[in-house]
């Protein structure tokens, strides 16, 4: 993958038109979920055709990326490709050697807080191609990013910068990939505190909100720390959604639409053979609720 | 898609049929519709979903604040036929974990007398 950004091939003004005064603000939020996030491409799609446009996009996690590209404006079949590229085996296979040296014997290599048992050069590399130098001031829709302070537990949300920092801090998981520091913070996966933002969007004023929420995927075996480490997190991620999930929709009057894409099979981390499938059940999923959609915004109060 | 709601008045129970869909638009009629039987002390209710197919957060909302009402009167309020894609929601927000889900109304309603 090239380390230069790619220049969105569609221009901003392609897009449908989103905030008007005239209609509610409608917000997209990618939910925390490895490839399954590609099913946003799905959704964009089916809003695209519909032409509803978004007035904004909050991302975490796997669906940082796409919440990235998208709002960058890069056309969906570039985003497709470059989700091939992404989630190869290629982005874990190499391990933090001297990490986990020290996580054995810290007093002889050192430990710290930025530990990660897998290196990280690969997938930063693989992120450099579509959102390196790009920054949040470049989005074509207003983009935010949700990430976790290691050291406090904190929910951060990343709105400024740049784009591929936060990402990287977003998409930190636990054991896996050390943590990144923008500024003074100390940055981990946003699922570890806010697997599905809605709140995100509710605080940036949204009214209509399309929220796109995966399970993490549990490893078919555990056969290595890292599978090991997956389990883990996809235990209380899992847990975490479903309990923010119901505080969200329950504590806020804005309307949370669920688009909730259905597998066929189970899909792991590397199934990129499967994206087709992916995207088109994100499609469907968001064609169902299409029709409602389209009744909110005619303007009929929620 | 108008929400209809209907209702049957059993021995144990009140079954109150929903058909459309629970969300923005139509949840305000439906919590109308609940609350009418709760103010009225008819507060073991059985929410017949075999109709409905979707439910948003407003629909969502609906549910939770009928479910404290009657479990505020002694009574509870109890879901029959939960279509699939509404049972995915409810599973994802946790509400299969407090509200009691039948599988189909005959059984919500026979709940109440054991």
């Amino acid at each position: 993958m090239s380390d230069v950004p790619i220049t969105p091939i569609r221009p901003a003004s392609a897009y449908p038109t989103p905030l008007t005064s005239q209609r509610k603000r409608v917000a997209l939020v990618i939910g925390a979920g490895s490839v399954k996030c590609a099913a946003a491409l799905g959704l964009w799609r089916a809003l695209n055709r519909a032409g509803i446009g978004i007035d904004m996009v909050v991302g975490c996690s796997g669906g940082s990326m796409y919440a990235s590209m998208m709002a960058l404006g890069y056309d969906q079949e570039t985003v497709e490709r470059l989700t091939r590229q992404l989630w190869t085996r290629r982005i874990t296979e190499k391990r933090n050697t001297r990490g986990l040296l020290g996580a054995f014997l810290p007093k002889v290599f050192g430990f710290d807080a930025r530990f990660g048992m897998v290196d990280d050069r690969a997938v930063w590399e693989a992120l450099s191609g579509p959102l390196g130098g790009r920054r949040f001031e470049e989005a074509v829709i207003p983009l935010h990013i949700v990430a976790t302070d290691f050291m406090n537990a904190e929910r951060v949300v990343l709105s400024e910068g740049n784009i591929i920092d936060a990402v990287r801090a977003s998409i930190a998981i636990p054991y896996v990939w050390r943590p990144w520091k923008i500024g003074d913070r100390l940055l981990m996966d946003g699922c570890m505190s806010d697997p599905l933002p809605v709140d995100v969007a509710i605080r940036e004023g949204a009214q209509i909100i399309l929220a796109m929420a995966f399970e993490s995927p549990f490893p078919r075996r555990i056969k290595s720390a890292t599978r090991f480490a997956f389990q883990v997190n996809s235990v209380y991620t899992n847990n975490l959604l479903r309990a923010n999930f119901a505080f969200h929709n329950l504590a806020h009057h804005a309307e949370i639409i669920p688009v909730l894409p259905e597998f066929d099979s189970e899909i792991g981390l590397f199934d990129t053979h499967k994206i087709p499938h992916v995207i088109e059940q994100g499609e469907r999923a968001t064609e169902a609720q299409l029709p409602y959609l389209h009744r909110l915004l005619d303007g009929i109060a929620v | 898609m108008d929400l209809q709601v209907t209702t049957e008045l059993f021995e144990s129970a009140t079954v109150v049929r929903v058909k459309g869909s629970v969300d923005g638009l139509t949840a305000d009629s439906l919590t109308t519709a609940l609350q009418s039987h709760v103010n009225e002390g008819r507060v073991r209710l059985v929410c017949d979903l075999s109709g409905v197919d979707y439910t948003s957060s407003a629909g969502l909302r609906a549910l939770l604040g009928t479910l404290k009402a009657t479990r505020q009167q002694g009574g509870d309020f109890r879901l029959a036929a939960v279509q699939p894609n509404v049972h995915k929601i409810l599973e994802l927000s946790g509400f299969t974990s407090i509200l009691k889900l039948y599988r189909d109304v005959d059984t919500a309603v026979a709940s109440f007398s054991a």
